[in-house]
């Protein structure tokens, strides 16, 4: 698998914050290998990393760039170059049959209908799914929707896909499945997770923690570190700090 | 019924949560905002009934304090305003649109957008117009021709507020109270 | 959730809610029945002098509350001076912002536990008909309680929609939007169901 040096993201002392608050700060980071993760609790910031390496959002500090590109001012360049899969799917899926739904990301790159359809077909007969084009998307298991998701972002050609906890809600067949697939895609993929397991066969593990880099490395050497701080926390009582 | 009181809260607070989003785009690059058309889904998707509580309750926060009106507007004040007329018409606008759709047997889309007319615009501007007349000391006639302008944009409204209900219907069948055995 | 009460104590914070709301009603009658500049612009002072003693923020704060007027406000002013009736102008401004400002007023000094309790006060009558006051009480509740969640998914719908569009999101995302409020809605009347219904 290609090393994506010159299309990975890098973030330069990027730090978010909101009303006063900072929720992430300090993150200078090259990513290039092939398989990251980023390991952290709920709460750590991940999810804002996800956001600000898409280009979601734009950083309060420091910068963030893919390749040349930032990607929360150019959103036009940025959805050929990165795709996103959140965790839930019905907060994702927008029209009711499933040709509909992977057709709209290939028009908001600008491809005709006619082109766009052929393509979803192509890409359905690939995966050896041709009689979904016309399915309703209601018709879907919760399995099959997540995966819809995951083929409407494939289908735009990123060279880089952000994935928010994958695996969540998912039984483990799904789980299966849904990872085999994910290991063998071009583009390089990107997993946050609180759950050391969904990251543990990445190139490189990241472990944020109050909105910080705690650790940066191979997975074994992060996870067992992550692994021995999350059994100590889950040794110790509760949880009674109320944010804000 | 709980059924019932569920649906109505949590449209009051779609309704709400419409108000506090950013704009969305009505055709590529004019932003519209969206509470209006939750207003006539309540109706559309609800029924009459629901629907038209679920805008009373609505209307109650707001009059309670709450800045719920689009550009975090509420309070009493809004009600002592020229469009108050306006804010009296909702509930009725969605009961109309809420019983259009649900005895009008003609396709969702369809219906929705007659209700959505007819109450959303009908309905709504009879209410509206009057009040702005006497709130503004203008005629009936004044006070139409200053409500005009709106005109396109509350038209472009019910229909996608038709487009939102027939799409709710595709996407889940059965999905809409206000038409239980579709 | 924020409310527009205002949490700098005023003279009528302490005042009781169904007699500031009386009040306001009699007061905008009366309002309404002024039709010299004059004497609009009297009523006018009057409510800016119980809004001016509350100190400068409150003052601030009202003054921004008035802010959606300015429609009108140029509307009618332009109008009537097009019109060459500057007095009829003056009448209609001048009564609109005062009727404005003296509800907005009524709603800063006065808590929304308060007037929620004047709502069920007024509600009473309606338990004939079915309506508990138990019942007014849980939907306040429960709008409350959702709007924060329902923002939240609505944002995460918007995030969806851009991470595969550099258009603004259009009505689309109304669709999951409203049908995930339905889903709430069953999930929790089950809910309730759970706990002993809503009666």
């Amino acid at each position: 698998m290609p090393d994506h040096a010159h299309t990975g993201i890098r973030l330069i002392e990027a730090g978010y914050g909101v009303a006063g608050h900072s929720i992430l700060s300090g993150l200078s980071l090259h990513l290039t290998q092939p398989r990251i993760g980023i390991i952290g609790r709920n709460g750590s910031g991940k999810t804002t990393l996800l956001r600000l390496m898409a280009g979601l959002i734009a950083p309060t500090t420091g910068s963030v760039r893919v390749g040349s590109l930032d990607p929360a001012h150019d959103r036009r360049e940025m959805l050929s170059q990165i795709g996103i899969l959140f965790q839930n799917p019905d907060h994702q899926i927008l029209f009711p049959t499933v040709g509909e739904e992977l057709a709209f990301g290939l028009r908001q790159l600008g491809q005709a209908l006619p082109d766009a359809k052929a393509a979803v077909r192509a890409a359905l007969a690939q995966e050896g799914r041709s009689h979904w084009y016309g399915a309703p998307t209601h018709t879907l298991s919760h399995g099959q929707r997540h995966y819809l998701c995951l083929l409407a972002v494939v289908l735009m050609g990123p060279a880089i896909i952000l994935l928010d906890e994958p695996f969540a809600g998912l039984d483990l067949p799904t789980q299966m499945r849904l990872a085999r697939k994910l290991a063998g895609l071009a583009p390089q993929i990107i997993t946050i997770s609180h759950d050391p397991a969904t990251v543990a066969t990445c190139d490189r593990v990241i472990w944020l923690e109050a909105g910080r880099i705690r650790a940066d490395g191979t997975a074994a050497s992060v996870l067992a570190a992550f692994g021995t701080a999350m059994r100590r926390l889950g040794e110790a009582d509760a949880d009674t700090d109320i944010a804000g | 019924m709980e059924k019932n009181l569920a649906h109505i809260a949590l449209f009051a607070a779609l309704i709400a949560v419409l108000g506090l989003v950013p704009k969305i785009d009505l055709i590529s690059g004019v932003p519209i905002t969206a509470q209006s058309m939750g207003i006539m889904l309540c109706g559309t998707v609800l029924g009459a009934k629901r629907g038209a509580l679920a805008v009373l309750l609505f209307l109650a926060l707001v009059a309670v304090g709450l800045p719920l009106l689009s550009g975090g507007r509420g309070g009493l004040g809004v009600f002592a305003s020229p469009s108050v007329g306006f804010l009296i018409g909702f509930p009725v606008a969605a009961f109309v649109a809420g019983l259009i759709v649900e005895r009008w047997t003609a396709t969702v889309g369809i219906a929705a957008f007659a209700g959505a007319f007819i109450g959303g615009i009908i309905v709504l501007y009879a209410f509206g117009i009057p009040g702005m007349a006497v709130m503004l000391d203008k005629s009936m006639v004044e006070a139409a021709a200053l409500a005009t302008p709106f005109l396109p944009g509350d038209l472009i409204k019910a229909g996608l507020a038709a487009l939102i209900t027939q799409g709710i219907a595709q996407m889940r069948p059965g999905a809409l109270l206000s038409r239980p055995q579709a | 959730m924020l409310t527009l009460t205002s949490p700098v104590e005023t003279w009528a914070h302490p005042l009781p809610a169904g007699a500031k709301l009386l009040a306001l009603c009699g007061f905008t009658v009366v309002l309404f029945a002024l039709k010299t500049p004059a004497l609009l612009a009297l009523a006018a002072g009057g409510v800016a002098a119980i809004i001016a003693v509350c100190g400068r923020d409150f003052a601030q704060t009202s003054l921004r509350l008035l802010g959606p007027l300015w429609f009108f406000s140029t509307v009618v002013g332009l109008w009537h001076v097009w019109l060459g009736d500057i007095p009829g102008g003056a009448v209609v401004i001048l009564r609109m912002v005062t009727a404005v400002a003296a509800a907005n007023f009524v709603t800063m000094t006065t808590r929304l536990s308060d007037m929620i309790a004047v709502i069920e006060r007024l509600c009473r009558p309606l338990a004939r008909v079915g309506l508990q006051p138990k019942t007014l009480a849980l939907a306040v509740a429960l709008v409350i309680r959702f709007i924060p969640v329902m923002l939240q998914r609505m944002a995460q719908i918007r995030e969806s929609w851009r991470a595969r569009s550099h258009r603004r999101p259009g009505w689309r995302v109304m669709l999951p939007a409203t049908l995930a409020a339905l889903d709430d809605a069953d999930r929790v009347a089950d809910a309730l169901r759970a706990r002993g219904g809503s009666g």
